[in-house]
């Protein structure tokens, strides 16, 4: 596909385009930091060319700047433009691989094709670098399970939690059929995948999806519950939360945009279900009386809320005790297991515990900080 | 007293292989060496004449095992990230003040527990467990932030570490790039990967006056500029999470190019929306 194919699109220079279209995609950078970035097996951060193949969509959807019928400039990169950057910004060590998206070309089936495109010219010249895409909603099994050959991780984003939610904002795709089966597959391919090449080949990237925070009002309570269920059924790690941002020529132009630290505390609660093993009943007392997160630490709040499960005592609390203490996080959670007895403060601090955080819920050797009450003579 | 020196080299076999014999004969004297050329001048210095047993300089141990046998098996992994004892043993001696001799001490008092490496309980474990991550956080930012020029066919870079991790990240490097070779400076060595296309070892080093005529000008060129068009682009200044930016390009790595040093200035200056087209209308 040349810039010549899309309709209303002008002549623009390479570098013209490779900006319109790298700015498609900054609505959906997660945590707004650095450019596009993923983590490597090793924990290492790797920047990312991220880019959309084109910003003509055939798609409505109502948050989205992209969206067919809304007045902006339109571009698109050919797969051997893609591939050219990718390896110019490769080689200087710039990024460690790419990730693509696109508008909708006609069909998800035509615009994943395009996308497989770039993935197969990129690996038949010797590109060992990793490949995200996120492919459309509707994507033919047949293509991603091509995809799956090439990429180290791909997935569909499924933006809301229901499907009455999703035909408000998408109006084209059906979400029980485009979303939640591809969700699936995705799975399934996943696991096939990681079968095949085994964890010492090349990285498989777990499932993985995406939310629009605050387009819809969906209360944060509905959210979390939708991402526990996606774990338990299409075993997503990783979800990812976009702010909602108001695009004028939208039709939701006019609605609020959605507030940071929403996003942040969402992510935070979302950390909770995957490395801490809770659920999201267990967030119930956190939220307002709307379902909505509030802008303070979910798990300092649950421990608030909660006070009859503290002091534990570091010496013999068990794991999952110890992973609801403000301040001890998985690693440091089995610092403590594999290190005791711990006698004071000072071996944990070493251990990387946010003292300071944890001291109100722990106790040492039946030693704890003392709060006001006892002191007033009250009574622990 | 024991009359006894233990001669190792600084290497994870050396290392294993010394807190062994240490282990047998606590009250021995420890010396390293990188090899046996330096190993005879630091006897022939000390004017020494007691029973020396050299270990580690003949590669001759099956470190896995030996570090089983030494510390134990992990009973479950403290982190995700960290490496084995083998991996752990070797980012510490690369570390700019790491004594090997009493790393090697530390091992022995672990008491045979592979955890004590890691929880950082004890002040030495703190130091040596810190002492790795400082290597491998090093490691990282150089392959966060190094960025090497294609130079007479030769994708070149130099490196300034206070730590010995070149070799490291020629390797690394070398693996992104199978199909260049590719060349590691630091100081007076030059790490080379891929050799074969140049027709030597495929992993090698030698003086890097050897590769004095390539050019590290680093001067900006195209793929410079179109990498700002990109990362400006990426921007939306009103969501910028600065706390975040400024973690993930520390201020202490933007020296290690100009990319990343121009990088981390938009991090704590935003990026200008001023251009030459505001003036010519």
């Amino acid at each position: 596909m040349t810039n010549q194919h899309v309709a209303g699109e002008h002549h623009f220079t390479l570098t013209e385009r490779m900006r319109i279209l790298s700015e498609g995609t900054k609505y959906d950078s997660c945590n707004q930091s650095a450019v596009c970035h993923a983590f490597g097996p090793d924990g290492r951060c790797i920047q990312l060319y991220k880019t959309l193949l084109t910003n003509a969509c055939a798609g409505e959807c109502t948050y989205c700047p992209n969206r067919c019928g809304r007045h902006s400039t339109r571009a698109s990169l050919t797969p051997e433009e893609i591939v050219r950057i990718t390896w110019s910004f490769y080689r200087r060590n710039a990024v460690e691989g790419l990730f693509l998206s696109s508008g909708i070309i006609g069909d998800a089936e035509r615009t994943a094709e395009k996308q497989l495109e770039v993935a197969r010219l990129l690996r038949s010249q010797g590109f060992t670098g990793y490949i995200h895409m996120r492919v459309m909603p509707g994507t033919p099994l047949y293509l991603l399970e091509e995809i799956a050959d090439y990429a180290n991780k791909f997935g569909v984003n499924a933006e809301t939690t229901s499907s009455v939610n999703y035909s408000e904002i998408c109006p084209n795709f059906d979400y029980t059929s485009d979303v939640l089966q591809r969700l699936q597959w995705t799975r399934d391919l996943i696991k096939r995948k990681r079968r095949e090449v085994g964890y010492g080949g090349r990285i498989v990237g777990a499932n993985d999806t995406q939310f629009v925070v605050g387009a819809l009002n969906e209360p944060d309570r509905e959210i979390i519950g939708t991402v526990d269920r996606f774990m338990v059924e299409y075993e997503l790690r990783r979800p990812y939360f976009m702010s909602f941002d108001p695009v004028p020529s939208t039709p939701l132009e006019n609605q609020l945009p959605s507030p940071r630290w929403r996003e942040i505390r969402l992510y935070q609660t979302s950390y909770l279900l995957k490395d801490y093993g809770l659920k999201a009943f267990d967030f119930d007392a956190v939220y307002d009386d709307n379902g909505f997160l509030v802008d303070t630490d979910p798990k300092i709040l649950l421990a608030m809320s909660h006070p009859e499960r503290f002091p534990v005592n570091v010496n013999s609390a068990s794991r999952e005790e110890l992973l609801l203490v403000p301040g001890i996080g998985p690693v440091s959670a089995n610092r403590i297991i594999q290190s005791r007895p711990i006698s004071s403060e000072k071996e944990l601090m070493r251990m990387g515990i946010v003292v300071s955080r944890a001291r109100p819920y722990i106790e040492i050797n039946g030693r704890r900080q003392t709060n006001l009450s006892s002191f007033m003579g009250a009574g622990a | 007293m024991s009359l006894r020196v233990i001669a190792f080299m600084d290497n994870v076999e050396g290392v294993l292989l010394a807190a062994y014999e240490l282990l047998q004969d606590p009250s021995a004297e420890l010396l390293f060496a990188k090899d046996m050329d330096e190993l005879r001048s630091k006897i022939a210095f000390s004017g020494t004449e007691r029973e020396l047993k050299a270990v580690g300089f003949r590669p001759s141990a099956d470190c896995t095992t030996l570090a089983h046998k030494l510390l134990g098996k992990r009973t479950g992994r403290l982190s995700p990230r960290d490496p084995d004892v083998e991996g752990y043993i070797s980012l510490v001696l690369r570390h700019s003040s790491c004594d090997p001799a009493s790393l090697v001490r530390f091992i022995c008092s672990c008491n045979g527990s592979a955890d004590l490496l890691y929880s950082g309980k004890t002040p030495a474990g703190k130091k040596y467990y810190n002492y790795m991550r400082d290597v491998s956080r090093s490691y990282h930012r150089l392959s966060m932030f190094a960025r090497p020029d294609l130079v007479n066919g030769i994708l070149s870079v130099k490196v300034d570490s206070p730590h010995r991790i070149g070799d490291m990240f020629c390797r690394w490097l070398a693996g992104k790039n199978p199909d260049l070779p590719v060349a590691v400076l630091e100081k007076e060595t030059a790490w080379i990967g891929n050799g074969r296309y140049l027709g030597l070892e495929n992993f090698t080093h030698i003086r890097s006056s050897f590769l004095g005529s390539l050019n590290f000008s680093g001067a900006p060129d195209d793929i410079d500029d179109l990498w700002d068009v990109y990362y400006d682009s990426q921007m939306i200044p009103g969501r910028r999470n600065k706390g975040h930016a400024k973690h993930l390009q520390p201020k202490a790595s933007s020296y290690i190019s100009e990319m990343s040093a121009r990088d981390r200035y938009k991090v704590e200056r935003g990026i200008s929306s001023c251009t030459l087209d505001n003036f010519t209308g």
